[in-house]
């Protein structure tokens, strides 16, 4: 009976040592910065000088329409951009099943965007879209599109939606098809002999499979597009955007050139209440649809 | 008798020994290692040239850049900033007002600092009669042109607006796809120091109270006068600091711009292909006769409120940019082109000759008419990054076509700039006059 304890005691020692690295470092840069922020967020600060207020930065966000006109880019990337992604992805991904062997490359090549970090990538869109450098313009040119700015306020979105595309289409391309590998083979040949074509075989039976990693791909690409960055704050250097055109440049600006770090950490706290929420909903709700369906 | 004969005696060596030592008192502390900040290019030749004169202090000088970010979060951390920062004036006042800075005033009074930087260095470097730094280069408005442009098209280099309005109409007319000049989209410093140009200004700071007018006569008369040039289509606004703008110089698609002197150290490193055909000269005035001028940026370097060896810092900040010494350095390996210190006119004829990248042209010559010519001086509102960002936002709501007057912006800007004084708690806000 002890020694059976002392085994489970042992196992659980051993798991808490090689989650230890893991551990150590989620604390030092996660848990403690999220404590030291919640903190923060209960004072009011001017320079070095802090004084506690309680909930005041938290009412006064509430108020502060600049915050909440900010989830205006990250609803349009929520419903239009991560969608599109995950069909598009979903696509391409069956597109690498059907070509098995010659697969690997072209998985390689989708997936080469993932790896350029957002930053380089948003300073070479920057450019392909500037008006002195872009290479598209000689291209429009042709097809009779004249001088026109392409790099314009009301055209950011549309060249957000194109750069994140295709930063990230291809990664989540791939990790659908590593799913895609693991339905069992025997669900399409049976559907094959039954007289179902590949699109049929693949919305009828590989995609409600998919489900699953479907629903973690868009909780994932939509906690990227609520807090989005990177992206708009490059574009910023070639057109003037406002500093709350998402909520974490409104955040950036607020702590890092207007100096209000406690108004900031509030806001990042309710950005994490927002993301929080929204996930697990979603979460929820497609649970619950999972269920149902199964039943 | 004897013992007060000694006193007059005694007294007598001090003073004459406080004149001796001139400007820079000998350090007698314990020996100390600042740091530094600044973002001006080959610092280290100054530094070396300190350290000989001052064995006993140590600088050692780091470049991030413009590192303002990371000095509003040290500031707020209530840690981490160096013993000296180097800020732009105009963003002074922020800084002073959060409290970054510590007075210097023990070590530099006022007296020796007017002498040694001018009576028009004192609002960039001082508030409420402290001074907390010394100012480096000048950022004394000027022309830059470029000739080759001017040759072809038969330009005369203007003197007052009205000529600088008469030759962008001719290069319009006779070169529609080159611009005479494209005024920043944002970047308030331009617009301020043009103004400021003109013997006018938009906001100061004088007895415990912020003064701000965003709508007096220069200021609207200016804002006129550019707007009918933008309206009328003979000029187009564009957002600088970026590629787009960068290529324009470098290719010579822009006749000219009007910025700070230390634009030639700029330009030099930064549309190399552009050597030869850049020119430099004292911008327009508003009216013949109305000779000043105002400066669009430029830096001070200020002692910090974390520095725990002030009198070392304040010994260096002064040494580094009043110095002979110093300022050769600056000059000739920084290619800081103006320095704001009286005594930069000590090695003036030194230095000053023609220069290779300006077409043979002697700038410094030029450039330091264009520094006599600042006269006036007043204090930035302590909330330059959000006066910058509103000013951005309502020129790009005119390209846009959302404003339909270029003049139409100056009062909804100082509506929006009071919003965010009384938004940050200043309640001592005298609205529409000016000291």
């Amino acid at each position: 009976m002890t020694s059976v304890t002392k085994k489970k005691l042992m196992t659980t020692l051993k798991a808490y040592l090689f989650l230890a690295p893991f551990l150590a470092l989620f604390i030092l840069m996660v848990i403690y910065p999220i404590g030291l922020g919640a903190k923060l967020s209960l004072y009011g600060q001017r320079g070095a000088r802090m004084w506690y207020v309680g909930f005041d930065n938290y009412f006064r966000i509430f108020q502060d329409k600049k915050f909440w006109e900010a989830f205006k880019i990250p609803a349009f990337l929520l419903f239009v951009q991560v969608p599109l992604m995950l069909l598009l992805a979903t696509i391409v991904s069956l597109m690498f099943e059907t070509r098995k062997r010659s697969g690997s490359v072209f998985r390689f090549i989708y997936y080469l965007p993932y790896c350029i970090p957002g930053i380089v990538a948003g300073i070479v869109w920057s450019y392909i879209f500037s008006d002195s450098m872009s290479p598209l313009k000689p291209l429009l040119q042709f097809f009779g599109y004249q001088g026109e700015k392409l790099l314009t306020r009301p055209n950011v979105p549309l060249i957000l939606l194109i750069i994140i595309l295709w930063e990230f289409t291809g990664y989540t391309a791939f990790v659908i098809y590593s799913s895609l590998i693991s339905i069992p083979r025997e669900y399409s040949e049976a559907a094959q002999l039954d007289g179902a074509g590949f699109w049929q075989i693949a919305f009828k039976i590989k995609i409600p499979l998919l489900k699953d990693v479907l629903i973690t791909l868009f909780i994932f690409n939509a906690i990227g597009a609520i807090q989005v960055f990177n992206e708009p704050w490059m574009l910023g250097g070639l057109v003037v955007l406002p500093n709350n055109y998402t909520p974490a440049m409104y955040i950036y600006s607020s702590a890092f050139s207007q100096g209000r770090f406690t108004y900031a950490a509030a806001m990042g706290m309710i950005l994490a209440c927002v993301t929080f929420v929204f996930s697990l909903w979603v979460l929820r709700t497609a649970a619950k649809q999972l269920l149902g369906s199964k039943s | 008798m004897k013992r007060i004969l000694v006193g007059i005696l005694i007294l007598l060596l001090l003073s004459s020994c406080a004149s001796a030592t001139d400007y820079y008192p000998e350090y007698t502390g314990e020996p100390v290692t600042l740091t530094m900040w600044a973002w001006t290019s080959n610092e280290n030749y100054s530094i070396e040239e300190f350290e000989k004169v001052y064995p006993n202090i140590k600088v050692i000088w780091e470049d991030f850049g413009v590192h303002y970010d990371k000095a509003q979060t040290a500031l707020a951390a209530g840690s981490g900033l160096p013993d000296v920062l180097m800020i732009e004036y105009s963003f002074a006042p922020q800084f002073m007002d959060l409290g970054a800075f510590q007075p210097i005033n023990k070590w530099l009074d006022e007296e020796t600092f007017v002498k040694l930087y001018g009576e028009a260095s004192l609002g960039l470097c001082s508030m409420d009669g402290e001074i907390y730094g010394t100012p480096q280069d000048s950022g004394a408005n000027a022309l830059f042109y470029r000739k080759d442009i001017f040759d072809k098209y038969g330009l005369k280099v203007p003197t007052t607006w009205d000529e600088y309005a008469e030759q962008a109409r001719k290069l319009k007319a006779a070169a529609p796809d080159l611009e005479f000049a494209a005024p920043p989209i944002g970047y308030a410093l331009v617009w301020v120091g043009m103004i400021w140009g003109a013997g006018g200004k938009l906001f100061d700071y004088h007895d415990g109270n912020w003064y701000i007018d965003f709508t007096n006569p220069i200021a609207e008369e200016f804002f006129e006068f550019w707007g009918e040039l933008f309206d009328e289509g003979i000029l187009d606004l564009q957002m600088w600091w970026n590629p787009d703008w960068y290529s324009s110089l470098n290719e010579g698609k822009t006749a000219t711009v009007i910025v700070g002197s230390w634009f030639g150290e700029w330009l030099r490193y930064n549309a190399p292909e552009s050597a030869g055909q850049w020119r430099v000269a004292v911008p327009p005035f508003i009216r013949k006769g109305e000779e000043h001028n105002g400066m669009i940026g430029g830096s001070g370097f200020y002692v910090t409120s974390h520095c725990k060896n002030p009198e070392a810092a304040a010994i260096f900040v002064n040494w580094l940019n009043s110095h002979p010494d110093s300022l050769r350095c600056l000059h000739r390996y920084s290619n800081l082109p103006i320095m704001v210190s009286t005594r930069y006119e000590e090695i003036l004829d030194e230095i000053a000759g023609p220069d290779e990248f300006f077409g043979g042209q002697n700038i410094v010559e030029e450039l330091w008419h264009a520094h006599e010519l600042v006269n006036t001086t007043f204090v930035a509102l302590p909330i330059w990054s959000n006066m910058d960002s509103a000013l951005s936002l309502l020129l790009q709501d005119y390209v846009d076509g959302k404003i339909q007057r270029f003049a139409d912006i100056l009062p909804v800007w100082e509506k929006q700039v009071i919003e965010t004084m009384e938004e940050f708690g200043y309640t001592n806000l005298i609205v529409g006059e000016l000291p």
